[in-house]
Formats: structure tokens, sequence, C-alpha cells
């Protein structure tokens, strides 16, 4: 179980290494430059309010759910290991 | 639950350094304890006293000394990440013969192994780069 | 320190075009230094931290492939490849600074599931 804090745009390396290694049981928080991956429709991720609205994504959301930072708190209480990719 | 943060990115750059420290206020107002704040290579420069940023951008200094003051957060920099930077506390500038302290006084400047025991002593390490 | 808990460092930098390949190091050596288990993996463009013949004088600053050369001498667990990335730059992963252990997607997910703590750099 990962908690993957995904904070590069789908064009970096960084990108892709993250997605090589998740599974089903992880979790993702797209935040910083990780909000634009939203325009790619990526599956069960989740985003900080605060970025999205900065990158004008809000209102193209599609299937992942936003947090605030309440809810990414409470993310790294559920899962014990936190993995930073940027 | 006992969190501790390593801080990599730049309070000029990107994102991180602000998430981290929004990420430090709200897991202190849901009852958890922040062991220690380490800022590790460029992050080390969140402990400028001397950076002057455009006066319609938020304070990215201010937050820390908040969390400091208020909440009694240990605030570490990297020595060796701090030194290259020009982050000098009121004992480095003397040591080195500089003109004086660059880093605010709400910041510590210590070794890497104040990150490895926060890493012991806490139930969450949580990274913030980008 | 309160107990040994086991530390993984993952390092996905180039050696010399940011600070962070240094740092990432430092980390990792800091850890053995103090007698906490560590780890290294380098993954994606860290893998080419392991070149051998890097001359880093040239441009004036500490030589990463002979710092890395001489992790045997600290306490570093064990050193992990990705073997993708290997592959993509055509490196020999026997033929490298320091010998490391290829490692596929999944093997890296077990080292970060088996560690109790992760370091992404």
């Amino acid at each position: 179980m990962i908690l993957h804090t995904l904070a590069t745009t789908p064009g970096r390396d960084a990108f892709d290494n993250c997605l090589a290694i998740l599974s089903p049981e992880d979790a993702v928080v797209l935040l910083g430059d990780g909000v634009y991956a939203g325009i790619r429709k990526t599956e069960a991720c989740k985003r900080l309010r605060a970025d999205a609205l900065a990158a004008g994504l809000i209102e193209r959301l599609g299937p992942i759910t936003v947090v605030d930072m309440e809810g990414f708190v409470s993310l790294t209480e559920r899962y014990p290991r936190q993995l930073g990719w940027y | 639950m006992i969190y501790s943060l390593l801080v990599l990115s730049s309070p000029a750059s990107g994102h991180g350094a602000r998430t981290a420290a929004a990420f430090a206020r709200c897991i202190l107002s849901r009852g958890h304890q922040l062991y220690r704040v380490f800022f590790l290579d460029a992050g080390t420069e969140v402990g400028s006293s001397v950076a002057v940023l455009p006066q319609d951008e938020a304070d990215r200094l201010r937050p820390w000394i908040d969390l400091s003051e208020q909440h009694g957060v240990e605030l570490v920099l990297c020595i060796s990440s701090a030194l290259k930077r020009g982050m000098l506390d009121e004992n480095g500038s003397r040591r080195h013969e500089k003109i004086g302290p660059t880093a605010h006084p709400a910041f510590i400047v210590s070794g890497l192994g104040q990150l490895h025991d926060a890493a012991a002593n806490s139930d969450r390490l949580i990274t913030f780069g980008g | 320190m309160k107990d040994r808990k086991t530390l993984l460092v993952i390092v996905r930098q180039s050696p010399y075009g940011s600070s962070l390949a240094r740092a990432s190091l430092d980390t990792a050596l800091a850890a053995a230094a103090l007698d906490q288990p560590v780890s290294l993996l380098f993954l994606g463009d860290g893998v080419l931290q392991l070149l051998p013949d890097q001359h880093s004088e040239a441009i004036g600053v500490k030589n990463i492939g002979r710092l890395l050369g001489s992790l045997p001498l600290y306490d570093i667990e064990s050193v992990y490849i990705d073997a993708g990335a290997a592959a993509r730059y055509q490196l020999d992963t026997k033929d490298l600074v320091l010998p490391v252990k290829p490692v596929d997607p999944a093997a890296v997910r077990r080292l970060i599931n088996d560690c109790d703590n992760v370091i992404g750099f």
C-alpha cells in the first residue's frame, strides 16, 4: 500500500516511473504540476483543490476525486508509506 | 500520530514548499504531532531571512515562522545544502567569516542525522519536492 | 534513536544535472553511518550515476561514480538498479561502478512495501 504524491506533468519520466509501479491498492495524489494529468483522464487519482484551481482544471475533472488538504492528510493517515514523484 | 516532513523544493520555484507548510498546519489541526521538518537541497532556501519577494505574492517564510513560534515545530536546514546556498546561521557566518547570518533564527542548521532521527521517531515521513 | 527502521532511498536524478543527486547519496550514507539499515534503488535517469569512467574533475565537482564505488565499504544493505532504464541506456549491469541487483517494476513495489521508510529523490 503506497501513497504516491505525483507532482510532475505527464510528459516527464517521473510520471511514467510512478505509473509503472502502481497497483490497485495504492492511491495517487496529483499535486503541483501533477494536476495536469487530469487532462488525460487518469483514473483513481485524487488532487488538491488549490492546485487544480490554480491550473484552471477544476471544471474538467472527469473521474478524479478532488481532495482538499484535510483529504490529503487523511490519506497519509491511512497509508503507511508515501513516495513523492517530481 | 507523529509526523516528520522532508522538504526538497525551493520556495522560489514550484509548489512543494508551499504545500508542505499548508500540510504541516493541517496535521497539527487534526491533532497529530509534528516531530520535525527537515529541509534538504533547494528546500533549505525556505529558511532565508534575506530573500525579497514581490509584494503582491504570498509570504513564503511567515507560515514556517508561525509553525515554530505558535506550535514549537522544530525546523532544521541541512548544513551542507545550506552552506552551498549561502544560508548561514550566526555560528556559521562567524566560522566562515561572512558578513552575517542569512538564515532566519526560527531555523536550526544541522546535519543529515537529524533527518534520520526524525524518521526513526515518527510514524510518518512525508517528502515534498517539485 | 528509538529503533532501527529500514530505509529505502530511491535515486532518480542524473549525476551532475542537479544537486539533488548528491543530496540523495549523502542521505543514504548518513543513514549507514548511523547504523540504520539502508538500501539504494537507482530508478529512471538515476541509473546514469552508475556509469563507469566518470571524470567530473573536468567540471570541478566531486566524482559521484567514485563515491558510489566506495559504497561497499559502508554498511549499505543492497543496491538495486531499474532493469528497464538500464536497458534503455544500454548499460551493462555487470560493468558499473559497483555491484547492483537488477529489478523489474514488481520487484520495485516489493522493495517499497518491505521497508519502513522510503525517500524518493
